[in-house]
């Protein structure tokens, strides 16, 4: 197949650099998502923690026999 | 190495929580700009904050799973999580897919970028020439060009996407290209 024409590439590519950065320059601030980001990490470690702190899981005890109950007089 | 690549691997070793959200941070102030182009190119402008809120808190979760070595491959994971987001973002909410956006839009957003660093006649000329090359294509070229001349995923990344071959892709996105070429012509 031929290649693809070099002019429409160096346009769009063009396009694609302007847009971007318009764009970026629109929604400047990502202080939302930085917090998004940090909230999400501290989440994330707060779970390994809380698995960290809880007990190995073994398997449960037997439950112990009840004694019997003494005969009645 | 690159410096994305070298921090998500310092990020994945490291324990302590302060150290982990200076390295998210950083990570972040590299990739969400990309991030946020993609989503903000895949839906429609008033659900995209939303929806790219729910990627970046993906990333953020899963990037200590991350098990690539390089910023390519981090890349493709990245890009992976996001249209997977995407999809779910569409399944309950479909009237959100993007619709293609407005040339009107495109060039009120360039436009209001020149005003710090006005463009020449010449680069006028291409923007110009590029923004009909994607109006006159067919909806489904629009997809196809948009996605690989504009938001930069290469072949492989839209075949994934798409289910289709490398070669299948490549072939189509020169064929849209030349179709777009000759209606504008």
């Amino acid at each position: 197949m031929a290649e693809l024409p070099q002019k429409e590439q160096l346009a769009l590519h063009e396009f694609s650099v302007r847009y971007r950065a318009a764009l970026a320059k629109q929604h400047q601030t990502p202080e939302q998502s930085l917090d998004t980001v940090r909230d999400a990490v501290r989440e994330q470690y707060e779970q390994e923690q809380e698995i960290k702190r809880s007990p190995s899981v073994e398997p449960p005890s037997p439950t112990p026999e009840r004694e019997p109950d003494e005969p009645e007089r | 190495m690159d410096d994305l690549i070298k921090l998500v691997r310092t990020y994945r070793v490291t324990a302590g929580l302060a150290e982990r959200i200076r390295l998210a941070e950083e990570i972040f102030r590299l990739i969400e700009p990309d991030l946020r182009f993609f989503v903000f190119s895949s839906v429609s402008h008033h659900a995209a904050e939303d929806a790219l809120q729910e990627v970046l808190k993906a990333v953020a979760t899963g990037m200590k799973k991350f098990e690539g070595g390089t910023a390519k491959e981090f890349w493709a994971w990245c890009y992976r999580i996001a249209r997977n987001k995407l999809n779910d973002h569409y399944r309950s909410k479909a009237a959100d897919r993007m619709q293609p956006t407005p040339p009107e839009e495109m060039w009120r957003l360039i436009e209001a970028s020149a005003q710090d660093a006005p463009m020449s006649a010449a680069v006028r000329h291409d923007l110009e020439y590029a923004m009909k090359l994607l109006t006159s294509s067919k909806p489904e070229c629009y997809e196809f060009l948009w996605r690989h001349f504009i938001i930069g995923l290469d072949y492989g990344d839209i075949a994934e996407e798409r289910k289709m071959s490398y070669d299948s892709v490549r072939m189509k996105i020169g064929r849209c290209l030349d179709e777009a070429k000759s209606l504008v012509s």
